[in-house]
């Protein structure tokens, strides 16, 4: 695949010298000039400098769908597009881009990613941040709910492991809960570039407490966006990075998620797109799990997910033997192991355990807090959840 | 003529004494109050002149001067109304002066003659220094608790003329059975599961420590805090006083034999505000929650909705035991020796606590984790979490331990304590850990392998040790702490809030 676009950074670029992707990523930083928007302005207006005149003519109008996304009217939108123009400096915000070593794929260049070629709704413009090369071979996204639990974690951070070690490049979103855990579990294989794709300018880190992973994907793979920088992530963002999340990826497999969530956005866009959608089953009185139980027996084509085996063959890939994690835990006592042996797989309270065991209550939680420090359970709000491996 | 009648008002939780001066001489016929009174103090005018009519006694239609003395200190309420009328009476040689020498008036007056109790009628008898005093006969009870004074009471002006001249002899006293008994405490064996919270109720009676409770709607948080009182010793007789005296004080109803025996348990709505909780405000300076709750529980439910300046404020009272509130004119010390129960939710959607169970935003979360400071957080000594119970033990689960057998441990437990010196074990200091709780050396070894994890700090320590302690005491096993009191003690230390809640990359 070709390379990206390099991005003059000389400090020339006051002249008509500008590229087409200047004008563009300028456009796409207004507040509701969506894809389908752009793509319109692009390919009724050969020249980027028409376009722009377009905008500030007021000529151009917003399609149909960011309407009702932005809750806006149109002449609100038109009017604010063409004042924004008539002050926007695009050489410096152009500029700007080039500093931060963001890069641009321009759709109809040939840097820009084969896979959205022929995208129902494909991007008009990537942003990225480390190698967008990387978006070759095969692509499993790992999607979920930001509320997960321990086993929504443990599992999406197993799977992304495993894939990873078997040459498969995740993609997720770089949000909270199963989003972090696909990403760690990649970065901890470290054999496939990981792939995000985020709902906001590459410069707005969104949520602040994913920086160091956000850092970590962009050093090892890629980290996209279809926003210019300093976009803030507002909600509507968040269904059309899901879309890109859909098309990127060979086949979508949800970890956990809610009865309403994200994640069945995703699956929504990956059954538009003719991807193969997969999900983890979780336990039914789980409200973590209930949509992808729900996906699971839902007449729809879903197949399961138990492990990773069931993903590689999915991908068509024979699985291929991978590393177990050694058990490195310290290994509980005798009476502690009884304690782990009554909590079982699913989640318990400290009177659950009560009933099945005959400690009292100072003895259970003296050997729950020996059991959580060698990171044998994991305690929440009063629950408590096995650990199965260690990691994440 | 000139006439002198002892009586006191109240600052804060303590009597000041005041003499009354009356001066009734010729002039134009007139009535004024001088000497810092307030408001309602000067009301008294009114008060009185009607209930010497009332009374069928003669009102002078000369000129009357009223001054409190000492005169820089502010009076309020209404209690020197009958030492202001019989003042009045004595100056306007109605009845003679001898009657009243050693004798104090404290109450208020109706318009009909009648004489009405006042609030902290056992400060105010405690300030005064005089042989008697006469009060009505709803504040006889607690100022008899005194035990200084001869305590006299009359129902109205009549009567008490009748008396003070030795016509008829003194009203009988009110007994205290004539009050309604008090209903007793709500019992633990109502609770049904909740295994740990049950079993953290039972340690923060036996060592006095703070408890953070922290679970969904409708967990039963309230409930088990209401268990508390039922579970802690009765007071002994100094610690009654000094609650009686706040109570005494604040106005409430004192329970029969006037002595509040029963620890206190205040439970203020969250919108209460800072001078509600500390103390302080008008003119005489009202008590405030933390200090009618001494000597017991303050129960803050909904503790993250409170507003923030009142939690913290809560922060000084908790360490030294005492609130100091200063205002431009006067300043006054409560007592505000309470035990803190806090019940909160675990989030704002209040359904965190359960596996995957919350839906609430993540700028939601980081809002209501700022609601409560850290330094608060760690005053808590205990932190449970509260989980919704089980179906199967809420309908048909055996009845949980009454009161009655886990008192009797805390008692014991308590026992311990006094041996040590203090109340309860949440009263040591520092040095008095390193002589009462020594380490086995498997705790030892244990501790240094949570402070090298970062899972204790050098102050959660002391606070654990406390704990621990307390756990040894109740399970009736001599120090030095083994382990496995420090494991438990941790387990009964959870981080309470949301941000356990969310599993980061």
């Amino acid at each position: 695949m070709a390379r990206s676009t390099s991005i003059s950074t000389s400090t020339d670029t006051s002249g008509p010298a500008l590229p087409p992707e200047a004008w563009y990523t300028a456009l796409s930083s207004f507040e509701g000039m969506g894809p389908a928007t752009l793509r319109r302005v692009i390919d009724e207006h050969p020249r980027p400098e028409d376009g722009w005149q377009a905008v500030l003519a007021r000529r151009v109008t917003p399609a149909p769908g960011v309407v009702a996304l932005t809750r806006q009217r149109t002449e609100t939108l038109v009017t604010a597009w063409a004042a924004k123009a008539a002050s926007f400096d695009v050489a410096g915000y152009w500029r700007r881009h080039a500093e931060a070593g963001v890069g641009v794929l321009l759709r109809g260049t040939a840097a820009y990613p084969e896979v959205f070629l022929d995208d129902p709704d494909p991007p008009a413009l990537l942003f990225h941040r480390g190698d967008p090369d990387v978006v070759v071979g095969t692509r499993v996204a790992i999607v979920g709910t930001r509320d997960c639990t321990r086993y929504g974690y443990d599992l999406a951070f197993e799977l992304a492991r495993d894939l990873s070690a078997a040459g498969i490049s995740v993609v997720s979103g770089l949000a909270l809960g199963i989003d972090s855990a696909a990403h760690a579990g990649a970065l901890d294989a470290d054999l496939a570039p990981p792939i995000a794709v985020v709902g906001s300018g590459l410069d707005v880190i969104y949520p602040r407490r994913n920086g160091p992973l956000w850092r970590r994907v962009a050093a090892a793979g890629v980290v996209l966006s279809e926003y210019p920088l300093g976009v803030a992530a507002t909600a509507w963002h968040f269904p059309a990075r899901n879309r890109l999340i859909a098309a990127i990826a060979d086949v979508v497999v949800v970890v956990e998620s809610h009865g309403k969530g994200g994640a069945l956005l995703t699956v929504d866009e990956a059954e538009r797109r003719g991807r193969p959608v997969m999900a983890v089953p979780g336990p039914v009185r789980s409200p973590a799990s209930k949509g992808c139980n729900d996906l699971l027996a839902d007449n729809r084509p879903v197949a399961v997910v138990r492990d990773v085996a069931d993903v590689l063959v999915a991908v068509g890939l024979q699985s291929r033997a991978h590393r177990r994690a050694t058990e490195r835990r310290q290994r509980p006592s005798t009476a502690d192991q009884a304690v782990l042996d009554a909590m079982g797989w699913q989640p318990a309270t400290l009177d659950h355990l009560l009933l099945r065991t005959s400690l009292s209550v100072p003895e259970l939680a003296s050997a729950l807090v020996r059991l959580e420090s060698c990171g044998w359970v994991s305690p929440r709000g009063g629950w408590y959840e096995r650990v199965a491996k260690p990691g994440g | 003529m000139l006439a002198t009648i002892a009586s006191a008002t109240l600052l804060g939780v303590t009597g000041t004494p005041v003499r009354v001066e009356v001066h009734v001489s010729s002039g134009i016929p007139g009535f004024s109050i001088v000497g810092l009174p307030d408001a309602s103090c000067r009301e008294a005018r009114d008060r009185v002149r009607a209930a010497v009519l009332s009374s069928k006694l003669d009102w002078p239609s000369r000129r009357v001067t009223v001054n409190l003395a000492p005169s820089g200190v502010r009076k309020a309420g209404a209690g020197l109304d009958l030492a202001i009328a019989i003042g009045l009476l004595v100056a306007d040689e109605q009845i003679p002066a001898e009657v009243v020498a050693a004798v104090g008036f404290i109450g208020e007056l109706g318009l009909d003659g009648s004489i009405r109790p006042v609030a902290g009628a056992l400060p105010l008898v405690d300030a005064l220094d005089v042989e008697s005093v006469v009060l009505a006969p709803g504040s006889a009870v607690e100022a008899q608790l005194v035990g200084r004074h001869v305590i006299r009471a009359a129902s109205s002006l009549t009567e008490l003329l009748a008396s003070l001249t030795g016509d008829e002899p003194w009203p009988a006293l009110p007994s205290p059975d004539d009050l309604p008994p008090q209903p007793d405490p709500p019992d633990l064996a109502d609770v049904r599961g909740h295994g740990l919270p049950r079993f953290a109720l039972e340690v923060a009676a036996a060592g006095g420590h703070h408890l953070l409770m922290t679970g969904p709607p409708g967990s039963g948080k309230t409930m088990l805090a209401q268990r508390l009182p039922g579970l802690l010793p009765t007071l002994d007789h100094d610690d009654a006083l000094e609650t009686t005296r706040v109570h005494s004080a604040a106005g409430l109803a004192l329970p029969p034999g006037g002595l509040v025996r029963q620890p206190p348990f205040r439970a203020p709505h969250h919108g209460a505000s800072s001078v509600a909780i500390v103390g302080g405000g008008g003119a005489h300076m009202q008590p405030g929650e933390i200090s009618i709750a001494t000597n017991g529980v303050l129960f803050l439910d909904e503790l993250a909705e409170f507003h923030v300046d009142v939690l913290d404020s809560l922060r000084q009272p908790l360490e030294e035991g005492v609130v100091r509130v200063a205002r431009a004119s006067h300043r006054t010390t409560f007592p505000a020796r309470f035990q803190l129960i806090g019940a909160m939710n675990p989030c704002p959607c209040g359904d965190g606590g359960s596996p995957g169970g919350c839906r609430c935003s993540e700028h939601a979360l980081a809002r209501y984790v700022r609601r409560l400071s850290g330094p608060l957080v760690d005053r808590f000594d205990l932190r449970v979490a509260v989980t919704r119970p089980d179906p199967h033990h809420v309908v048909g689960g055996l009845p949980g331990e009454a009161s009655a057998a886990v008192a009797a441990r805390v008692l014991m437990a308590r026992a311990r304590a006094a041996e040590r010196g203090v109340r309860c074990n949440a009263q040591l200091s520092s040095a008095d850990l390193e002589r009462h709780a020594p380490l086995a050396p498997d705790a030892a070894d244990r501790l240094e392998v949570l402070l090298r994890d970062n899972r204790l700090s050098a102050r959660g320590l002391q606070r654990v040790r406390r704990v621990a302690l307390t756990l040894a005491d109740l399970a009736d096993e001599p120090p030095p702490l083994r382990s496995g009191h420090l494991d438990t003690a941790i387990g009964l230390r959870s981080e309470p809030m949301a941000r356990a809640l969310r599993l980061a990359g």
